[in-house]
């Protein structure tokens, strides 16, 4: 028999009046509260989106004109490599990972996490990664391309520091996500509040246990293979030199095992994110919930095992290539029982166009284009000629845009005011989406037509006669209109820090427990927990509520929960 | 004549400019006209799903705006779950089925047409007659051997050139010349780094792997000149990675690489006739 709990923060307890010993950066700096780590990743985390986002402008203006001389080949390989660094390592993972180290714990009712430390050194990992990899920049960076393949890395090809500079900083950088997804593990299986069973688990969290798996899957592949690269660049190895006996195949193998898992993994996030943000803005628990959490389950695991994706040109058996399309084409099974799912909650419940929601919808809609168009990169034969043109540019940036930067826009809307205390602007993150709605397909769609035509990926330049000069200005123009709606929700966010109108507890009557905490959250967390009894306990605590209340003030019986 | 070429003039009947935007060059040979046909499958299969997802989307918005925001509330959580019952169920089983039927069957047509891609065809009345046996290998299915055998030409990928060695002394940089007609087969080899050999009119993109041996082999249909580029970054002259191809009658191939092997004979003659140059042997 528990006894009613109060909602009521005992003031007593609460220190948050005391003066600070320390400068406010050192405090969010030396911390390893999950709540401090999760907010330094995902502040960096947006830092680097505007600054992929500059390179991406600048690659875009090279390619404006047929055979333009705005940028030497050298520095437009040296932005591609920077570009695909900033935009994977930089920005799109530690995205993923800074929510789930924010959120997951609130979720699941833990006061902290399991391994604090751990994740403090796997953030300072990342920053000292992305230092490195921003110092190279000034000297020599990295120019082989954002997936790098062997032997062109080797020191015969690339004999500069840049790829040495970009190796220990992806290196680092993997290494500190490793640490933070087994931070995620650790919590998730050992620091759930009484009653919150696995099946229990918010969607956010079920996406974070997958991404954070996932992550331990790939991630020690990925720094293997790069500790045979320094070995091959640095102590004369030969593990992907080919005329001494190495491999250069052995790189594709892992290198695609990492960025096929990176990929997926995003995908995961968003739409975790996704399924909690529209059901709370739609008013409905989430339809099919247990085949959603299967899904997201099945999505990491097939879609690790389609990593080929990327070799079907590569000199590798026929019964290779046919697992890996098999494998492939078996994730439209996951993915479209989750969007299904999406659209059949928005359907039943009452929406509500705030800008989490906004978001969302955008990201589901851009994200379908991006999976869909991969139909044609699966099935081998339209592959040999499809692969490795700007459609295939076109295809993953439509699935990694709509997951990293729509769906983690709608989480960042939908989860700032449990962050900061305050509301994002409405206005402004209309006016952004809008914008960037209209970006994301007039940057895009012309590459997948230009793509079409036979315009290759990676090229500096293409030439003039070959039918993809106005699919490349309107791109050029459009990588404009995308770069101005990324920077507006960056403004947005940072003025909203100051001036946002102040959010409650729960903005949006969600249905997780992060909403029971105050916003943002004392450094404990939670002062009480309600009794976890079902996938939503604050819906149960809601309906407790109305109950006493229509029931006319009779108290509460045992067994349900109280706020 | 192939289901490309029908859904081609399917597509071009129904909107001529559309189809011009969204279809590759013309194949010119039969694998790569394979590719064409399972990119229209993939084409049709993709748009289809796209549609179907956005136009859901938009229904679902009008529905949930159309509704009452007063229904939520105590108890909702109840109504919920009757309507989570059997029925609802039904529908996410068959919309699990439904979607592996579909993946199903877009494995089974991708199985097919890619086999029909990697058929080595005969040449034809009209092209080289050849001599070669080719060793059965992984990426190509059984070969044609005897007189209509295919022609085996060496393409070495470098930065930034592909050199073409025909069978003899012959060679030749960056134009490679064929005769129609006629199955041609080509071993992609590399002497530095990862190179893709592609001209889409004739046969999809195969990389060349230092320390590996890849083919990719295409039997041209019309004499003329078709060209390509490789698609995996090389380094800084990537865009300079390209390549052409000129198809020719076969006395017109047979002249050319007589005359290849004479004019390099001819200048290997006179680096050796030259005191100064000479060299061991």
């Amino acid at each position: 028999m528990t006894p009613p709990a109060t909602a009521t923060a005992r003031p007593e307890l609460v220190a948050e009046g005391l003066p600070q010993t320390r400068k406010r950066w050192v405090e969010v700096a030396t911390s390893a509260d999950h709540k401090d780590v999760g907010r330094v990743l995902i502040a960096a985390a947006l830092g680097f989106l505007a600054l992929a986002v500059v390179e991406l402008l600048l690659m875009r203006l090279q390619l404006a004109i047929p055979e333009n001389s705005f940028l030497t080949p050298v520095n437009f390989n040296r932005m591609l490599s920077m570009y695909g660094a900033t935009a994977i390592f930089l920005f799109a993972l530690p995205l993923a990972l800074g929510l789930f180290h924010y959120v997951v714990p609130l979720q699941i009712g833990a006061r902290g996490t399991a391994l604090p430390r751990l994740s403090q050194i796997g953030l300072w990992l990342y920053v000292i990664g992305a230092l490195i990899l921003y110092i190279s920049f000034w000297f020599t960076p990295a120019e082989a391309g954002i997936n790098p393949l062997a032997p062109l890395t080797e020191t015969v090809f690339s004999d500069n520091n840049g790829t040495s500079g970009w190796i220990a900083a992806t290196g680092l950088v993997i290494l500190g996500y490793c640490l933070l997804s087994i931070n995620l593990v650790t919590t998730l299986g050992n620091m759930r509040a009484p009653g919150m069973a696995w099946r229990r688990l918010p969607i956010l969290s079920w996406a974070g246990a997958v991404a954070s798996w996932l992550m331990l899957f790939i991630g020690p592949v990925m720094l293997a293979a790069l500790t045979m690269l320094l070995i091959d660049r640095s102590f004369d190895g030969t593990f992907f030199a080919a005329d001494s006996g190495g491999a250069p195949l052995l790189w594709q193998h892992m290198s695609w095992i990492f960025f096929t898992g990176v990929y997926v993994l995003v995908l995961i996030f968003a739409l975790g994110a996704l399924a909690e943000i529209i059901s709370a803005l739609s008013g409905r628990p989430l339809a099919n919930r247990g085949a959603v959490i299967a899904s997201l389950v099945a999505i990491g695991v097939l879609g690790v095992l389609a990593w080929g994706q990327n070799m079907l040109s590569a000199p590798i058996g026929i019964g290779w290539m046919y697992f890996w399309m098999l494998m492939a084409l078996a994730t439209i099974v996951p993915f479209g029982v989750i969007i299904a799912s999406l659209i059949a909650t928005l359907g039943r419940g009452s929406i509500r166009m705030r800008a989490p929601m906004l978001f969302a919808l955008g990201a589901i809609s851009i994200i379908s284009i991006g999976l869909a168009s991969e139909i044609g990169h699966t099935l081998i034969a339209s592959a040999w000629q499809l692969s490795d043109t700007t459609d295939a540019t076109a295809a993953t940036h439509y699935a990694l845009i709509g997951g990293a930067v729509f769906g983690g826009f709608a989480a960042l809307h939908f989860w700032f005011p449990k962050i900061t205390g305050r509301t994002m602007g409405e206005y402004l993150a209309t006016f952004s989406f809008w914008t960037l709605f209209a970006g994301v397909n007039m940057t895009f769609f012309p590459l997948f037509l230009a793509g079409v035509q036979g315009q290759v990926v990676d090229s500096y330049k293409y030439f003039a006669g070959t039918g993809v000069s106005a699919y490349n200005l309107v791109a050029t123009v459009g990588s404009f209109v995308l770069a101005i709606g990324i920077i507006l929700t960056l403004v947005n966010a940072v003025l909203s820090l100051k001036n946002g109108p102040p959010a409650g507890h729960d903005p949006w009557a969600g249905e997780s427990l992060e909403w029971f905490a105050l916003s943002p959250p004392p450094a404990h967390n939670f002062d009480v927990l309600p009794d976890v009894r079902s996938h939503q306990p604050l819906r149960d605590v809601r309906d407790a509520i109305s109950r006493r209340n229509n029931g006319g003030g009779t108290p509460a019986r045992e067994g349900q929960a109280v706020a | 004549m192939t289901t490309g070429a029908l859904l081609w003039t399917l597509a071009a009947s129904v909107s001529p400019a559309a189809a011009n935007l969204i279809s590759p060059e013309s194949p010119h040979s039969p694998n790569a006209e394979e590719s064409m046909t399972l990119y229209w499958i993939g084409l049709i299969a993709a748009v289809a799903i796209i549609v179907a997802v956005n136009a859901a989307l938009v229904m679902a918005i009008r529905k949930s705006r159309a509704s009452r925001p007063a229904a939520r509330g105590a108890g909702d959580s109840t109504r919920t779950a009757a309507a989570e019952g059997p029925a609802a169920r039904g529908t996410h089983l068959r919309l699990a089925g439904g979607l592996t039927a579909l993946a199903f069957v877009l494995f089974v047509v991708g199985v097919f047409f890619t086999e029909r891609a990697r058929d080595v065809p005969q040449s034809g009345p009209d092209g080289l007659s050849a001599t070669n046996s080719l060793l059965a290998q992984r990426s190509l299915k059984s070969v044609p051997t005897g007189d209509d055998g295919p022609l085996e030409i060496t393409a070495t990928g470098q930065q930034w050139l592909w050199r073409y060695d025909y069978t003899g002394e012959a060679f030749s940089f960056y134009r490679l010349v064929v005769p129609v007609d006629t199955t041609v087969v080509l071993d992609l080899l590399s002497t530095d780094v990862v190179h893709s050999w592609w001209v889409p009119e004739l046969a999809g993109k195969f990389d060349a792997v230092p320390g590996k041996r890849n083919r990719v082999f295409f039997k041209a249909d019309e004499e003329g000149i078709y060209r390509g580029s490789s698609t995996v970054l090389s380094g800084q002259a990537y865009a300079a990675m390209r390549t052409e191809v000129e198809v020719v009658s076969p006395e017109e191939y047979t002249a050319y690489v007589d005359g290849l092997e004479t004019d390099i004979a001819e200048a290997q003659g006179a680096v050796t006739e030259d005191p100064n140059t000479a060299g061991p042997s």
